[in-house]
């Protein structure tokens, strides 16, 4: 008789192991003591490669905090933005700290245990451009990343699933959407001229900056088109995981060490609610 | 080619043969129309700077630019074979460094990235080709013979592997092999995955190219191997292969300078080899340009190295063989 609770309990392990592709994220992070980070390498100032040649940004930072919270080491891999966004990653790696905001189609794959800061989308166009506002965008051509939540803004099909995103509605029908496998390659078009082979781009504000900093001729054309709360991701079923990280985010919250990073990447804070300005 | 050692006059030193060509090549300058280029620049002394041009300046630039070439082509036809390769390679890498000066690369922030690209990018995509190469030729072989046996069951396997890894994209074998595994319980990683779906592509293409090579043999080798006693294996070992591998090595070393390229579609999976970094290492600094270059032009040194050595290792059978 115990011999056979014996066989029915192994009998069930190896199910319940054989099941848990999504399952105790937490336990293989702790076990192996390093917790694998996803993120984009070509996306400054939140991930890039710095000039020693290691990732750096303010979503590397964020993710290093995680790690060192949980108390473990880090450790980066770069998949494609839309390998990272399908969701059932098999455990090879652990986390998203890569920008994600957490949509409604997302959600079905994967969990958002927290936001951790918020991000403003704005229209860019060139310098030359005769365009200057929003609705002036109408019929254009713009670029934006494949699968991400500026595209779906242009398509009509962007649903936030979080509760506090505050409303927005469609204010462009552009005449064409040109999806980019990565937003550089879009802002590298737009660079080129007015309506050489964009007219405008949808992107993150702080990225925009970024590339008017490096001296892009780029103009930021009315007020941001909608906000976006910006989350950490894990793949679906690890109610555990989900909750030590949502502690982990919220402390940072808490003790400003979010604001802190985003002042220092941004130049401002866009880790408290939704900035306007 | 063929040399023969009947004489006959230079097609280039008849006049009317130089007259059509230089019209055919003044149309065909003047449809591209490079007064529209940034060479135009260099004419601005006669036709006044651009864009401020016209068709006087269209003539002009494009008459130029025929005339000169046309002169260069006439003008080579006076000197030796050897002489005029020599001249015509330092000119077409004298065009395209220029051609890469054009861009405005910055040689600095290309010198600071340098050493990375080599130590990780190259180590990589050499790492990756190498162990590739080597299970693609293992995969091929067995292939080829299967492929060439009277076993339905060895040939229907090949035929249909062969099939499938030659029909799709390396892009989508990367994809479906990264992806599609897991779904079955085998969770690897993304180096692990590159190499799976680069054997597997080109053991196809090898395959085709072992069995060419097999069938290369005469059918009286097999006969006498047979004559001599000796089973499939010794036949093959002993008599076969020896004498088509001096028939698979060009195409072979085709194959593996393709696939060294080919490894940069496994930047996908963000392995950082060659590619990856070329489009990752500028993206702090927006140089994108300038890491492309020094991508291209490190895969080209690569290639001409492998091109080097493969002239080598055919000299080697050659001299073997004779």
């Amino acid at each position: 008789m115990k011999l056979q609770i014996k066989i029915c309990a192994a009998a069930l392990a190896f199910l319940l192991s054989a099941t848990a592709g999504a399952g105790p994220a937490l336990d293989r992070v702790m076990e192996r003591k390093v917790l694998t980070v996803a993120t984009d390498a070509n996306w400054p100032p939140q991930s890039f490669l710095n000039d020693e040649n290691e990732m750096d940004g303010f979503d590397v930072e964020v993710a290093k905090e995680i790690a060192r919270r949980l108390g473990v080491g880090v450790a980066f891999v770069t998949p494609l933005w839309d390998i990272i966004t399908s969701g059932h990653w098999q455990g090879r790696w652990d986390i998203s700290v890569g920008s994600m905001t957490p949509t409604r189609e997302r959600g079905r794959v994967l969990d958002f245990p927290a936001v951790y800061y918020y991000l403003l989308v704005n229209a860019a166009v060139h310098e030359d451009s005769a365009v200057t506002t929003i609705a002036g965008l109408n019929g254009k051509n713009i670029g934006v990343t494949t699968a991400s939540t500026h595209e779906l803004y242009l398509k009509k099909e962007l649903s936030i699933a979080s509760e506090d995103a505050p409303p927005f509605t469609y204010q462009v029908t552009p005449g064409k959407i040109s999806s980019y496998e990565r937003y550089a390659t879009a802002a590298d078009d737009l660079r080129l001229g007015d309506g050489v082979r964009l007219d405008a781009v949808l992107g993150a504000l702080p990225n925009i900056l970024k590339n008017i900093e490096a001296g892009y001729p780029f103009r930021v054309v009315g007020a941001p088109v909608f906000y976006e709360p910006i989350a950490i991701a894990i793949d679906k079923g690890d109610a555990e995981f989900k909750n030590r990280l949502r502690e982990i985010v919220l402390a940072m919250h808490e003790d400003g060490t979010l604001s802190r990073l985003s002042k220092k990447w941004f130049g401002k804070d866009y880790s408290r609610s939704y900035p306007v300005d | 080619m063929f040399a023969d050692h009947a004489q006959s006059g230079k097609l280039l030193h008849r006049p009317r043969f130089l007259l059509l060509l230089f019209a055919a090549v003044f149309a065909a300058f003047f449809v591209v129309d490079f007064s529209q280029s940034r060479i135009a620049y260099l004419f601005a002394p006669v036709i006044g700077a651009p864009p401020a041009v016209g068709l006087h300046a269209r003539f002009v630039v494009n008459l130029t630019l025929a005339l000169l070439l046309c002169a260069n082509i006439f003008g080579l036809s006076f000197l030796r074979f050897r002489v005029q390769v020599l001249v015509v390679w330092v000119e077409l890498l004298v065009l395209s460094l220029g051609f890469f000066y054009l861009f405005d690369l910055s040689l600095a922030f290309m010198q600071r990235k340098i050493g990375f690209m080599v130590t990780q990018g190259v180590v990589t995509t050499l790492y990756l080709s190498a162990v590739s190469i080597a299970i693609a030729s293992v995969i091929a072989l067995i292939g080829a013979v299967a492929k060439l046996s009277s076993n339905g069951f060895a040939y229907s396997i090949a035929t249909f592997y062969i099939s499938i890894f030659r029909g799709l994209p390396l892009l989508v074998q990367v994809y479906l092999i990264y992806l599609g595994l897991p779904q079955l319980g085998f969770v690897i990683d993304a180096v692990p995955a590159g190499i799976v779906a680069l054997s597997l592509c080109y053991g196809a293409y090898m395959a085709e190219i072992f069995r060419a090579g097999i069938l290369g043999i005469p059918r009286g080798q097999w006969e006498g191997a047979r004559a001599l006693g000796f089973k499939f294996g010794l036949t093959m070992r002993l008599v076969i292969l020896p004498q088509s591998i001096p028939l698979i090595i060009p195409p072979t070393g085709n194959q593996f300078i393709a696939m060294l390229k080919d490894s940069s579609l496994v930047s996908v999976l963000g392995v950082w080899e060659i590619m990856f970094l070329a489009r990752t290492q500028g993206q702090a600094e927006f140089r994108h340009m300038e890491m492309l270059v020094m991508a291209a032009l490190i895969y080209w040194l690569l290639s001409i190295i492998l091109e080097a050595i493969q002239a080598r290792i055919e000299n080697h059978f050659r001299r073997v063989s004779n």
